[in-house]
């Protein structure tokens, strides 16, 4: 076997292997670079930007723990996003596991930070199943769907929602989901109730929420944790996805150098075995 | 041949004339302010007409005889060389109906896949497995394996434990479903229904154990992966198309037709939007269009 | 009539759902049935745990008293299960009937432990221990995608090669040192793989695959709901 065709059949393990190190050494050796912005994620801060303020926002918490490192540097950023126009933000999750815990210490480190008080500033509804059910809900009465929040508090207790009774109340639903809750959020609630909805999703899901965005269902979107440092530059913070474009970066050019030498090898072996017949 | 077309389009132009003029009357009936019928809702309606009105047609057509062609699906046409494949390795074969709950309509078809899929491992004698993530889809996994056991004779051979449930988490699922993969090495791999971000986690450890993989999911964003890593791909709605191309059953190769005729007015629709809009004229065009 | 009965269930239930789209909920009961029935799904879906519940138990319990290979895991499986189950389901406080008969005999001071709120058992072992391995399980999919990529991504065609310059290009665009890279080269070529790649050839490819999949779907929901697809019953 020739050197091409060892290359050709390398034992995924090596491939695995250096995809490791190039993940693991921006770590130590810290590399910063500019991010640049999209027309898409531009479109979302300033749907939000130009939002009064005051104004009363939905923040979706649709993630599970394992998308946390594409989808939390969104939820933080726009939190902060959020909090510094004095904003009422309403959190809501339609995964039971992981979201509404999320929600819960993201949003209170966060409001902390900005002298909010829970309750007055911002609720965390937390998770109930059936998302189908709890959207075309949250349009009749939240309280139908939420007697209580997250933490056990009837709604009628917490100040914030004596004035947030349904969809009619809220000005902007942004949506951070790693899954297909997006779909719903916008041929529910935007389509069926007219709610101005923006999106922060994982890079997989992202090409699809283009023709989204094209036919303004969709006001706006972060793809990925390049989408949640695009957001993170525009409220001018340095989050853990500005940190991670380093190690994205060199994995990307490792697959693409994994591409090349496969292609290489491929017609390599290919002429090698035309040759012998 | 014409009489069949006449007596059904005259039925269905019948049945439409008559639900468009009952929402009609009900809707001239209704104040503006607090309507019981959901005016801003007409153009679904009418799209809901003419879709089911074109199913039916197609279907009552195949239903009295008319031949009716559908192209071949290559990944559709695998699966009996799949199992085939198993048989003679006596390996397993691995049929998961996505991941999603029995809800969602991807689910559905997974199951109806698997229906069409557990008759010919049943005929076969080749054992199958059926990991679930719901407990709703593991009742009505079971039941559909186990029918298709009975009717083909084989029920003897039917083991309760073919489909069991793994997990309720994503990922927890698939570190099960990946270890037995590589333990057991399934000759063939069948991926039917929703699928998310475990779809290539599952399709690579298939190819890494050596299976003939065939894939199949309406999610867009993962049809990359499964290209990728799987030997055949169905593609949106070639998911849905899947059993009724299994069963070569008259009655719902029908349907499918009605599909692409509904599907030949949505490009006719489309291209008339292309033209008004280049001529600037599309307003009135595009407020059919819009619902809420 | 054990074939019929589903069928004329499935029928009135989805006809049920597809009429009340077009009503107003609040001027009519047909509006709300589908609020309703979708509550109904819910409550039927959390009946069938039980099922689920008893199927992991038996297949893996079953495993360990046969003592065949890895039994260890499919025991450790069943411990696993009830020990995030049941420190979730016992009460919190001393306030409800169960609570004070089970107070009666614990300590109240264990209330903290029980229940799914911070500091309890589930939300340590969901946070040290289901969270962890989550995420360890999404990240592996960075390696195999390098390893998809390297295997799959071969320029057999013209139509291969044309995909892989295209991905390689969207690579390079997504990440700040490659889209510097392609700046370098030509000031527009990030703008343009914006405006041709992302929001040209995948947009409407997407929506092509949207458009087919929601007519399959809608295909499909109509034959199940007229009985002609039975397959998922077990029947036909």
């Amino acid at each position: 076997m020739g050197f091409w065709d060892k290359v050709s059949n390398i034992d995924r393990r090596w491939i695995y292997l250096m995809v490791a190190v190039a993940t693991f050494f921006p770590m130590i050796v810290v590399m910063q670079f500019p991010v640049e912005l999209t027309p898409e994620a531009v479109q979302l801060y300033e749907a939000i930007d130009n939002l009064p303020d005051s104004s009363v926002v939905m923040l979706t918490f649709d993630y599970y723990p394992s998308a946390m490192a594409e989808t939390r540097p969104m939820s933080i950023a726009a939190l902060r996003h959020m909090f510094s126009k004095d904003m009422k933000v309403v959190t809501v999750s339609n995964i039971p596991l992981g979201g509404p815990t999320i929600a819960e210490d993201v949003t209170r480190s966060i409001a902390k930070e900005y002298g909010k008080e829970y309750g007055v500033d911002y609720v965390n509804l937390g998770y109930r199943a059936n998302y189908v059910a709890v959207m075309h809900g949250l349009a009749t009465s939240i309280e139908s769907i939420f007697k209580a929040d997250f933490t056990g508090t009837p709604l009628k207790d917490l100040p914030l929602m004596q004035d947030v009774k349904n969809y009619n109340d809220i000005e902007f639903i942004f949506v951070v989901a790693d899954n297909a809750t997006i779909d719903y959020w916008i041929s529910i609630v935007n389509a069926q109730y007219n709610i101005p909805v923006g999106g922060g999703v994982t890079a997989v899901v992202a090409p699809k929420m283009y023709a989204f965005v094209e036919a303004k269902q969709l006001t706006g979107l972060l793809g990925g944790m390049k989408g949640a440092a695009e957001y993170e530059r525009l409220v001018k913070i340095s989050g853990s996805a500005t940190r991670g474009m380093a190690s994205q970066s060199l994995v990307h050019f490792l697959i693409i150098f994994f591409v090349i030498i496969g292609n290489v090898a491929y017609f390599v072996t290919r002429k090698h075995e035309k040759g012998q017949k | 041949m014409k009489k069949i077309l006449r007596s059904d389009i005259i039925r269905i132009v019948t049945l439409t004339l008559f639900i468009t003029g009952f929402f009609a009357i009900s809707i001239s009936a209704q104040t503006a302010e607090d309507p019981i019928f959901r005016t801003d809702r007409i153009a679904i309606f009418v799209f809901l007409l003419i879709f089911s009105s074109a199913v039916l047609l197609y279907t009552n057509w195949a239903k009295k005889g008319k031949e009716l062609f559908v192209r071949k699906i290559p990944g559709i046409a695998a699966v009996e060389e799949a199992v085939g494949r198993a048989t003679e390795m006596g390996k397993p074969v691995l049929f998961i109906p996505g991941i999603a709950d029995v809800e969602d309509i991807e689910t559905i078809a997974g199951l109806s896949i698997l229906g069409r899929v557990a008759k010919i491992v049943a005929a076969y004698g080749t054992p199958l497995s059926v990991p679930v993530r719901y407990p709703m889809v593991l009742a009505a996994g079971q039941e559909v394996v186990e029918q298709a056991y009975l009717e083909v004779n084989h029920h003897d051979a039917y083991d309760p434990d073919t489909v069991r449930y793994v997990a309720g988490e994503q990922f927890a699922y698939t570190a099960t479903v990946n270890g037995w993969m590589m333990r057991e090495k399934p000759a063939a791999n069948i991926y039917m229904g929703a699928f998310f971000a475990e779809s290539l986690l599952l399709a690579e450890t298939g190819n890494a154990a050596g299976a003939i993989q065939i894939a199949g999911t309406a999610r867009p964003e993962q049809l990359p992966f499964f290209i990728a890593a799987c030997d055949y791909t169905l593609m949106g709605e070639e998911l849905y198309a899947a059993s009724s191309y299994l069963s070569r059953e008259p009655l719902l190769l029908g349907g499918l037709k009605g599909q692409d005729f509904v599907k030949l007015l949505i490009i006719i629709a489309i291209l008339i939007g292309i033209i008004l809009a280049l001529f600037n004229v599309g307003g009135w065009y595009n407020d059919i269009f819009n619902v809420s | 009539m054990r074939n019929t009965l589903p069928v004329i269930i499935a029928f009135l239930a989805g006809i049920a759902m597809v009429i009340s789209f077009f009503f107003n909920p609040e001027r009519t009961v047909l509006g709300t049935f589908q609020e309703n029935l979708l509550q109904w799904v819910t409550i039927v879906g959390g009946f069938t745990l039980v099922l689920g519940v008893f199927s992991i138990v038996r297949v893996n319990a079953r495993a360990v008293s046969r003592r065949s290979d890895g039994w260890f895991y499919k025991l450790a499986t069943v411990i696993s299960v009830f020990a995030m189950a049941i420190p979730s389901i016992m009460p919190t406080s001393a306030n409800s009937a169960f609570g004070k008969v089970f107070y009666s005999i614990f300590p109240i001071s264990w209330a903290g432990a029980f229940g799914t709120g911070p500091d309890s058992i589930y939300d340590w072992l969901f946070n040290y221990v289901d969270s962890p391995m989550m995420e360890t399980m999404f990240a592996t999919l960075a390696f195999y995608i390098a390893s998809a990529a390297y295997r799959a991504f071969r320029a057999r065609s013209a139509e291969a090669t044309l995909l892989l310059i295209t991905a390689c290009l969207v690579m390079l665009w997504r990440v700040p040192i490659g889209e510097a890279l392609l700046r370098g080269i030509d000031v527009r070529i990030p703008d343009y793989i914006n405006m041709f790649v992302m929001n040209g050839f995948n947009l409407s490819v997407q929506r092509g695959i949207i458009i087919g999949a929601a007519l399959g779907m809608a295909s499909m929901s109509l034959r199940i709901l007229l009985g002609i697809e039975r397959t998922y019953m077990g029947k036909g």
